[in-house]
């Protein structure tokens, strides 16, 4: 058992990380369970059987490859952040008119009241719970009907998708939506980096930038709605 | 040297006339400047000469420069739309960007993984254009456009995800029932027909184009469909092209495709049908027709194929021109917000025939360019199966009833009179219970004048149809998917 978890820290690290961005309704357990997912995928494809060192820092040997992939999802994570801290992109008062500016006192009254009269409940966890057991299960059935790479490999990847499409599924707000997109790229960049026989660069770049541009989208419309409805919750939205 | 210019060109444009997205007429004129400018610079790419950069192939073949450069000339005529109706404060620099991404695409069509990622970033940067507000505007940004965004958002990630995990799949392919173990043609068909279904809006994943075209400005739905739907559709034919085994494993795969494209077609003209919507029932008739294109590609036939690709370049001109006419008919015209128009034609004769124009383009009405397309698609299906061609017919019938009942609920009810002279001020009337004057504003000739030009166009290559066809049924001649399959 020992020896399980020193050889599979990074994989439990992916499982326990990933399950957190599906359970958890807070955007600072979120975005902390993001952080800790990037740094466990890093882990993961920085084992030699996937790809060799060649790079020494702080007296670490870590590859190239590793290295960007760490820095685009860090970026990604602080994007999300910065935009969590200040949320709203604020309209300019003297630029609105009356019926705007009516509109969005209502909203902020709704938000405010609303914070007030909804704790956090054990019935918003249900959902997640059966989802996060219904993820399980298929990531460990998967790889056995489905075997692409080694059975570790598709247990991560299985894992990260899954959780990540029942993120996007159950999320109750934006930024935890972004954040199942941003764990589903996630998923296939490590699927390309773990089987591809030549990792070439260029993808990876690409994949890289697409982190950064997906959580940036996440970040304007997470701006764009909390300006409006003084709230990131979806069914305000959809509220007409 | 080239490449690079046409790739990042339109970026360090977009973020000069970023600055001066305040100033309408620097930042359009500027737009159109770098609209010509990478015009000029795609006629000078040498065709079907790959460069190597960076360890990826760029090349372009005739087809992919003639899909750039009518992308190019919907987004300059498209531009110059804007000098004439309301446009969001970004919507220059956004559709710049967008133009360097698809430009950059279409060259890197031999580089899938980067292809596929390269569609992904365009829809992201798309959604910027969705939810943006005109220049001064005083209102806040509606739930509505934020619902198409975040649909979007999604839909192009899911799409970006099933593309690229099929490629994926294809770099470690094995053939059927080696070591023991089922090939993975299935799963990569059904990755792809997922990921180029959400993208090209086909059924049942059509719901996205109908917020977007009912919700966002009509230039920005133009630059979506034509630039990028358009692009996804280059990019599904490149994949059969570098992997023909796709093909070859999938008959039945295949086949599906078709079906699903003729499906496609008749649904979506049936919702039209039933929702007489000046946006509506156009957003739907061009889903209707993406299935129809859907199945020339998946018909894999060298007459298919051709009808599917000259569709696709008759599509991109009729969404430009119904979409004009549609900003143009939209226009106020002193009756409240509320009052469903029935008379349009009769207030705005020439948009409103231009909108008429650019329908019978879309449904394929000769001597419009459109008949020959889809005459070529029918005789695809006929060579697959008559009840191909049974659902077609059915298609295009409902599409027909479609176009007929939005012109009689919409253009062609009877029109209001005008009030001919001014009412006379009544004691203690006050000012907010006056009605608005109800004066036209007159319609811009000059760009309608542009899209009976573009009509016209089409109908000189409906009649005279070789101008297209001899380079299409070229580019087809080297496809080798089109041989494994027929």
């Amino acid at each position: 058992m020992a020896e399980f978890f020193n050889t599979q820290w990074p994989l439990i690290g992916i499982a326990l990380s990933a399950g957190l961005i599906l359970l958890a309704q807070q955007w600072r357990s979120t975005l902390i369970g993001l952080f800790f997912n990037y740094l466990f995928v890093a882990a993961f494809l920085a084992q030699p059987q996937f790809i060799k060192p060649d790079l020494t820092l702080l007296g670490v040997a870590i590859s190239t490859t590793v290295l960007v992939k760490l820095i685009a999802g860090l970026s990604a994570v602080l994007i999300l952040a910065v935009t969590a801290l200040t949320f709203s992109r604020d309209y300019d008062a003297d630029a609105l008119d009356e019926f705007s500016l009516a509109e969005l006192r209502r909203a902020a009254r709704r938000a405010q009241r609303k914070q007030l009269v909804a704790p956090l409940r054990f019935a918003d966890f249900v959902v997640p719970m059966w989802a996060l057991i219904l993820a399980a299960i298929a990531s460990f059935i998967l790889p056995r009907l489905y075997p692409i790479g080694s059975e570790e490999v598709d247990f991560a990847w299985y894992w990260l998708t899954l959780t990540g499409i029942f993120t996007i599924v159950t999320a109750n707000d934006l930024l935890k939506l972004g954040l199942g997109l941003l764990v589903c790229v996630s998923s296939i960049d490590l699927l390309y980096t773990a089987i591809a026989s030549t990792v070439q660069v260029f993808p990876l770049a690409m994949l890289g930038l697409t982190t950064i541009v997906l959580s940036l989208s996440v970040s304007y419309l997470s701006g764009l709605m909390y300006g409006r409805l003084k709230t990131l919750e979806l069914n305000e939205l959809y509220k007409r | 040297m080239l490449y690079l210019l046409i790739i990042f060109f339109p970026a360090a444009m977009a973020a000069g006339l970023f600055l001066l997205r305040a100033q309408i007429m620097p930042s359009i004129s500027g737009g159109m400047l770098a609209v010509i400018v990478q015009i000029a610079l795609v006629l000078q790419l040498p065709v079907d000469a790959p460069v190597r950069l960076l360890g990826l192939t760029l090349t372009i073949d005739p087809l992919g420069r003639l899909v750039m450069l009518t992308i190019l000339g919907v987004a300059l005529f498209s531009y110059v739309v804007t000098f004439f109706i309301a446009h969001g404060e970004n919507f220059v620099p956004v559709s710049l960007l967008i133009l360097g991404i698809t430009n950059a695409t279409v060259l890197l069509m031999q580089e899938p993984f980067v292809a596929s990622l390269l569609m992904v970033s365009s829809g992201l940067l798309a959604i910027l254009a969705i939810v943006d507000l005109p220049i001064g505007s005083t209102v806040l940004v509606e739930r509505s456009p934020l619902i198409t965004a975040l649909h979007y958002l999604v839909l192009v990630l899911l799409s970006g995800f099933a593309m690229y995990m099929a490629y994926v799949l294809l770099t470690i392919y094995w053939p059927t029932e080696q070591n023991g173990q089922g090939s993975p043609a299935h799963l990569i068909m059904a990755l792809l027909i997922v990921g180029f279904g959400m993208r090209l809006a086909i059924f049942p994943f059509q719901s996205w184009l109908i917020e977007v075209t009912e919700y966002a400005a009509p230039m920005v739905t133009v630059l979506i469909i034509t630039a990028l739907n358009s692009t996804g559709l280059l990019f599904l034919i490149a994949t059969f092209q570098f992997f023909p085994v796709i093909v070859s494993e999938n008959a039945h795969g295949m086949q599906m495709l078709m079906y699903l494209g003729a499906v496609t077609m008749i649904l979506a003209a049936l919702f039209g049908l039933a929702t007489p919507h000046l946006r509506r029932t156009p957003s739907y008739l061009i889903v209707a027709n993406s299935g129809l294109m859907l199945f020339g590609v998946a018909s894999a036939s060298s007459t298919g194929l051709a009808g599917a690709i000259f569709e696709l370049f008759n599509q991109m001109i009729a969404v430009l021109i119904i979409f004009v006419s549609i900003a143009l008919l939209e226009r106020p015209d002193g009756r409240p917000v509320v009052t469903i128009r029935r008379d349009l034609l009769w207030r705005w004769p020439l948009a409103g025939s231009g909108f008429i124009g650019g329908l019978l383009l879309l449904l394929g009405m000769p001597p419009f360019s459109s008949y020959t397309s889809k005459l070529l698609i029918y005789d695809a299906a006929a060579h697959a199966s008559p009840i191909f061609v049974v659902l077609l017919g059915i298609g295009s019938l409902l599409t027909l009833a479609a176009i007929a009942r939005l012109l009689y609920e919409r253009l062609l009810g009877a029109a209001e009179e005008l009030p001919t002279e001014e009412m006379p001020i009544l004691l203690a009337t006050q000012e907010i219970e006056r009605q608005s004057d109800r004066r036209l504003l007159s319609e811009p000739v000059g760009l309608t004048v542009v899209l009976f030009i573009l009509l016209g166009v089409c109908g000189v290559i409906g009649l005279y149809p070789q101008i297209l066809l001899t380079m299409i049924d070229d580019v087809i001649r080297g496809l080798t998917f089109v041989r494994t399959a027929s």
